[in-house]
């Protein structure tokens, strides 16, 4: 299952704008001494200790995909190693790779994990860190860890402490404001959720509803943004002792929160809306507010399709009361296929991939990558939106990784997710009230839990 | 004559020995890719076995089908698919005949009707459904625009139980009425058009010809088309999984998605096989029925 697709990366990278990369990163005193930015080829590493091996890589259509894709040439000039890619759309490759790794396939070599608990727990995933520990696979002082956002790197760290794939990019829920209708109303992004009510109500115009965020039942829908909801009013999902929080007082606040700002400031059809709908919506102006992944600020902030790219605000997730806010996030991750028979070339692929210097020109096309010094890079800000990307940092800063984990990376997590999806969706339509709704769900995921 | 039988003549044991040899193929392919699915399918319905908890597979015996039969997710999906079934063939059944008969009248541009009827077959499928998909956005949709363009209330084509059911219907009828269509058009053109002439002759209007003797005389041709289109529609996956996702709530979670919730996307293939297994038994038990007690295809003593 998938958590956010994000979207938007459609520029490829250029030699201009790759240049323009170093010319900032000049400015900015990120080069090397010698001027250049620190190469794979000054690491410790042997890189041609694979050539002549091929490895595919499995991915959905997705940004990462988008940015490494035409970077991969440079890798296979680095190492000697071809490399395949096998693009799916994510409904495609959801479907098709348990299928494929059920099956004990050797191929892919890489793949982006759409689900991590369930892809641990089924034996697909290689461990990395005896790779790590290769001083000619891995070169600590190169790849400089320290530049890695901390909230990626707990995300790689499964409960038995290993490592079993790399984070490839950092999301976090972020808010979407139409600033003309801010404007209009005399508001300035709301700070609190009772503000955020008040905003939806005085934002909403004949012809645009006050806010749009997914209401979809399904597991893959609802649940990540409705949980920026629940955490911030100081529930969870899955607690972090590993029952369920369905039934404490603050999960149930922060779902009918949720549902009541969807029900009654949300357009027509809102419990039908996934990820798609709300960031149409609110890319034509039929929406006033939106609330999802940081990185569809690549789409919100793209004139040719999108009639507030001139005027759209990004905030940071509300907070509920006394509490801090604390949205949710995700790090899309890619791992090592348990059976592949090139893993020490899968491994170069990995590290290579997210290097420092594979990552600033990633997010020179504007790649919401895992690394601080990329994320400061004036490329990244030009092409992601100066604005979008503080508050994008803000939200992930923000953040509580722990509570994600704990529902999203369970073994049988899209049950869990599957469950409060249609408890989300029946609050949100009206259906049934927060309680007795997360009372249904409560009583499939304790079970799920307990056994 | 009597030795002749018990000794066969040389060219009818080779001419069944090409027989056997011509059917080889078939027989073959038919057991790898129907039968041995199948039974491993059944197999594995008998064990928990989950990709999430490799190596510790358990023989269950009918453990997962008595899960089904008291789980009210298995219920409920399954007054949806029954629902889903009865309304989209019987839809699918009048439109596609009252059309057939409508252009089998019908001589100048026929085929031009004809042609756009079948459009909707040749698309393909999915890439279909997410036009579909944006056409009933709500707020950005071409029908809510429609609507709102008559003077007319939008509508909430797939966020309440109800009209999600509806725009299913529509999708699935769109699609597959021009399946009815062609088999009843094609069993028109096969019917002997004397005893309707004489009916005709007889003082008969053009209704009552179609009641009683047009209709009649169709019934086994629509009796296929029916029997396809329920097992089809019994099945139908696409369609929903695109538009709704088996939402709101879960008020068109039909079987099939309740299947491909457990195996994909939950990975819990043993306890997924067993419903899948289930489903089968009742297409098959159902279509027998059916094929029974109308008797269509009953070899008739006169042929």
């Amino acid at each position: 299952m998938t958590i956010i697709v994000p979207r938007g990366l459609r520029r490829p990278v250029t030699r201009r704008s790759v240049l323009r990369t170093g010319s900032l990163l000049a400015g900015a005193g990120l080069l090397s001494a010698a001027g250049l930015p620190l190469r794979a080829q000054d690491s410790g590493i042997d890189w041609r200790q694979a050539a002549g091996t091929r490895i595919v890589l499995a991915g959905l259509q997705h940004p990462w995909m988008d940015a490494i894709e035409p970077l991969v040439p440079r890798f296979t000039e680095l190492t000697g190693i071809e490399v395949t890619v096998e693009k799916q759309s994510e409904s495609e490759y959801v479907a098709s790779m348990p299928v494929r790794l059920g099956a004990g396939s050797a191929v892919p070599d890489v793949f982006m994990i759409w689900s991590l608990g369930q892809a641990i727990s089924a034996g697909w995933l290689e461990p990395l860190d005896p790779h790590r520990a290769d001083p000619a696979l891995f070169d600590a002082a190169w790849y400089d860890e320290e530049d890695v956002f901390s909230s990626a790197r707990s995300f790689e760290r499964w409960g038995d402490g290993q490592s079993y794939g790399m984070a490839i990019t950092a999301e976090a829920q972020t808010m979407f404001y139409n600033g003309e209708a801010l404007e209009e109303a005399g508001l300035a992004p709301p700070a609190t959720m009772a503000e955020l009510e008040e905003a939806a109500a005085a934002m909403a115009g004949p012809d645009r509803a006050g806010i749009a965020m997914r209401a979809k039942a399904t597991g893959d829908a609802a649940p990540w943004t409705a949980a920026g909801f629940i955490f911030s009013h100081g529930g969870s999902i899955v607690t972090l002792e590993g029952g369920s929080g369905l039934l404490l007082p603050e999960t149930v606040a922060g779902v009918e929160t949720y549902g009541r700002l969807l029900r009654e400031h949300g357009p027509l059809g809102i419990g039908n809306y996934h990820w798609m709908e709300c960031l149409n919506d609110f890319q034509q102006g039929a929406v006033a507010i939106g609330c999802d992944s940081s990185n569809f600020a690549t789409d919100i902030m793209d004139p040719s399709r999108s009639l507030v790219a001139d005027h759209a605000v990004f905030g940071a997730l509300p907070a509920a009361g006394d509490r801090p806010a604390k949205p949710n996030m995700w790090h899309w991750m890619a791992g090592i296929n348990a059976a592949s028979a090139n893993k020490p070339a899968a491994f170069l692929f990995l590290v290579w991939a997210t290097s420092p210097e594979t990552s600033l020109e990633a997010a020179a096309a504007g790649l919401a990558t895992t690394r601080s010094s990329a994320w400061s890079s004036g490329a990244f800000r030009n092409r992601f939106g100066e604005q979008a990307a503080e508050a994008a940092l803000a939200n992930l800063q923000a953040a509580d990784g722990d509570l994600f984990k704990a529902a999203w990376f369970h073994p049988r997590g899209p049950e869990i997710l599957d469950a409060v999806g249609i408890a989300v969706n029946e609050v949100v339509t009206g259906a049934a009230d927060a309680e007795t709704a997360l009372r249904a769900a409560d009583a499939k995921v304790s079970a799920i839990l307990g056994g | 004559m009597a030795a002749a039988r018990s000794r066969p003549r040389p060219e009818a044991a080779a001419r069944r020995r090409f027989v056997l040899l011509m059917l080889l193929p078939a027989t073959a392919l038919l057991l790898a890719v129907t039968l041995f699915p199948f039974l491993w399918a059944f197999a594995m319905s008998l064990t928990d076995l989950a990709l999430t908890r490799p190596g510790q597979t358990r023989f269950v015996g009918l453990a997962n089908y008595a899960d089904h039969l008291a789980s009210p997710d298995f219920w409920r999906a399954a007054r949806v698919t029954a629902l889903f079934t009865l309304l989209a063939v019987s839809i699918q059944l009048v439109l596609g005949v009252g059309l057939a008969v409508l252009l089998h009248r019908e001589t100048r541009g026929a085929w031009a009707w004809r042609l756009a009827f079948l459009l909707p077959m040749a698309i393909t499928p999915v890439a279909a459904i997410f036009t579909f998909r944006m056409m009933f956005h709500p707020s950005i949709g071409v029908f809510n625009a429609i609507l709102r363009d008559l003077g007319l209330p939008p509508v909430d084509w797939l966020g309440t139980p109800g009209m999600a059911l509806v725009s299913l219907l529509i999708v699935d009828c769109w699609q597959w009425t021009p399946f009815v269509l062609l088999i009843a058009a094609g069993g028109l053109a096969s019917l002997d058009p004397e005893p309707l002439e004489a009916a005709e002759v007889d003082g008969a209007t053009p209704w009552q010809v179609l009641r009683d003797h047009t209709l009649p005389m169709l019934a086994p041709f629509l009796a296929v088309a029916v029997v396809f289109r329920a097992i089809d529609a019994f099945k139908t996956f696409d369609i929903i999984f695109v538009l709704t996702g088996g939402g709101p709530g879960v008020a068109t979670r039909t079987l099939n998605l309740l299947a491909y919730k457990q195996g994909i996307e939950f990975l819990s293939i043993g306890y997924a096989a067993a419903l899948a297994i289930v489903m089968l038994v009742v297409t098959i038990v159902a279509a027998q029925l059916f094929l029974r007690r109308t008797g269509f295809f009953r070899p008739r003593a006169a042929l």
